[in-house]
């Protein structure tokens, strides 16, 4: 096998398309990228008075490191586009919109800003964590506190962790009982897909019981019935 | 003698610097590298949106650490009232409070979202399985800074929260391990100025420093694997 095959391995390896006629440029210790043809790019070359701008865009990617083998190097030119400025300059964008959006919210949403009164041991509150763990805090009151916070918490930060592996594991004998003719199915995750927006659903079911407050009770299996926060 | 045109400055800087390093070869290839269509899908977004998020939380936290006072030695402790005082006296304070508050809410509702894609496309499988370690790393590391922000504000909200979060985070049932992470978060019996300075320096210091490494082996992963595939 050829040096060039060997950099076929990998993701993207069975979209292989035939090696096209365009400018490869060798980069250190591998074959190269098909890159954007010169007369396809903007016309700011080396003398242009924006050189710099494009220098400081790029000098992310570079120091991220040498770019390995990717998808876009095996697919047809129809099929992909330039980083830049195709594929960059939504980001810019993005961030203006995201700014003004929190701008916005920090200018009109008060409310959750104001401070109470300065902390002080000796006064009577009932505490509510942020919305973030306020699901917790809600789950927390199903069962058995060691269990439901240390023992199932330290369970699903082990699974989130290791999930990649126990896919590898499992997921070809989930795929073979339901009759699924590969694994992985290419492009498509439905299963581990669905499984992690139904934990989302879950939280945000939690999260409005804690916050119908607690007038807002609903029986339990377990020290029921169980309210709001 | 003549003044050399700004162009010729520029063209004779680029030639030293190529003379040493391919750099124009270096720029080509991270700006002109291609990417494949179907990553202009919305959802390919979400992880852009996070880094942005940072970003922003890095630069607004540098600007409210000027005036921020982590001592909670009286009542009403400084910290609580330095707090006052970036909201109300300084020169746009609530704008840089505000945008710190609320990007640090949609940080965490992005973070889910990108964890979302990544689970719907499957990213996570090899070569990607280091990668999707650190990225669930650094949920935890956000999650931890959005705790340990929610303290420094010293007021009763902030104060009770945290009381509780250390009882549950405390609440294992070996005794000695519980009374060390106890001690470990609160510095002394109870949540106090000891408390404060602690969370203080882990919000400021160690998970900010942390979370920018942890960025940095992301983002090196990602440009060695490329992009994943689409739904």
């Amino acid at each position: 096998m050829s040096e060039k095959d060997s950099l076929k391995e990998g993701p993207g390896a069975a979209t292989a398309a035939p090696p096209k006629e365009i400018e490869i440029i060798e980069l250190d210790g591998h074959g190269g990228h098909t890159l954007e043809p010169q007369w396809k790019r903007l016309p700011i070359g080396p003398d242009h008075i924006l050189y710099p701008v494009l220098i400081g865009l790029a000098m992310f990617p570079i120091l991220m490191g040498d770019a390995g083998h990717h998808l876009a190097d095996d697919m047809p030119d129809d099929e992909t586009h330039p980083f830049f400025p195709d594929h960059f300059w939504p980001y810019p964008i993005i961030a203006v919109v995201m700014l003004i959006a929190v701008g916005l919210l920090a200018w009109f949403v008060q409310k959750n800003l104001q401070l109470e009164a300065s902390a002080d041991p000796r006064a009577v509150s009932i505490p509510r964590p942020d919305w973030y763990f306020l699901f917790l805090f809600q789950f927390l009151k199903l069962g058995n506190e060691f269990i439901f916070s240390i023992g199932i918490g330290t369970v699903v930060i082990i699974l989130l962790l290791i999930f990649p592996f126990l896919d590898q594991a499992l997921g070809r004998k989930v795929a073979v009982r339901l009759g699924w003719k590969s694994w992985p199915v290419p492009g498509r995750n439905i299963i581990t897909g669905t499984i992690f927006v139904g934990a989302l659903v879950i939280i945000a079911l939690l999260e409005l019981w804690a916050l119908a407050g607690p007038g807002f009770c609903l029986p339990w299996f377990v020290n029921s019935p169980v309210c709001g926060a | 003698m003549a003044i050399p045109h700004p162009r010729d400055v520029q063209l004779a800087a680029v030639r030293w610097l190529d003379e040493r390093y391919p750099f124009t070869k270096a720029v080509d290839e991270a700006l002109y590298q291609r990417v494949p269509n179907f990553a202009n899908a919305f959802y390919y977004c979400f992880g852009g949106m996070v880094f942005i998020l940072i970003v922003f939380q890095l630069l607004t936290g540098v600007l409210l650490a000027l005036y921020y006072v982590p001592d909670a030695s009286s009542n009403p402790a400084p910290a609580y009232q330095s707090v006052n005082f970036i909201q109300n006296q300084v020169f746009l304070g609530w704008l840089i409070r505000g945008v710190h508050f609320w990007a640090a809410n949609l940080l965490i509702i992005m973070v889910l979202l990108h964890m979302a894609r990544v689970y719907w496309t499957g990213s996570y499988r090899a070569p990607r399985e280091l990668n999707w370690i650190v990225g669930v790393t650094m949920l935890f590391i956000i999650l931890a800074l959005a705790l340990t922000g929610y303290l420094l504000p010293w007021d009763t909200k902030a104060y009770f929260a945290t009381e509780v979060t250390i009882k549950i985070t405390a609440g294992i049932p070996i005794g000695p391990v519980s009374a060390f992470i106890k001690e470990l978060l609160q510095g002394g019996p109870v949540v106090g100025p000891p408390t404060l300075q602690r969370f203080f320096t882990l919000h400021v210091f160690v998970l900010p420093a942390l979370i920018v490494l942890l960025m940095y082996v992301h983002f090196r992963f990602i440009r060695a694997h490329g992009i994943s595939e689409p739904l």
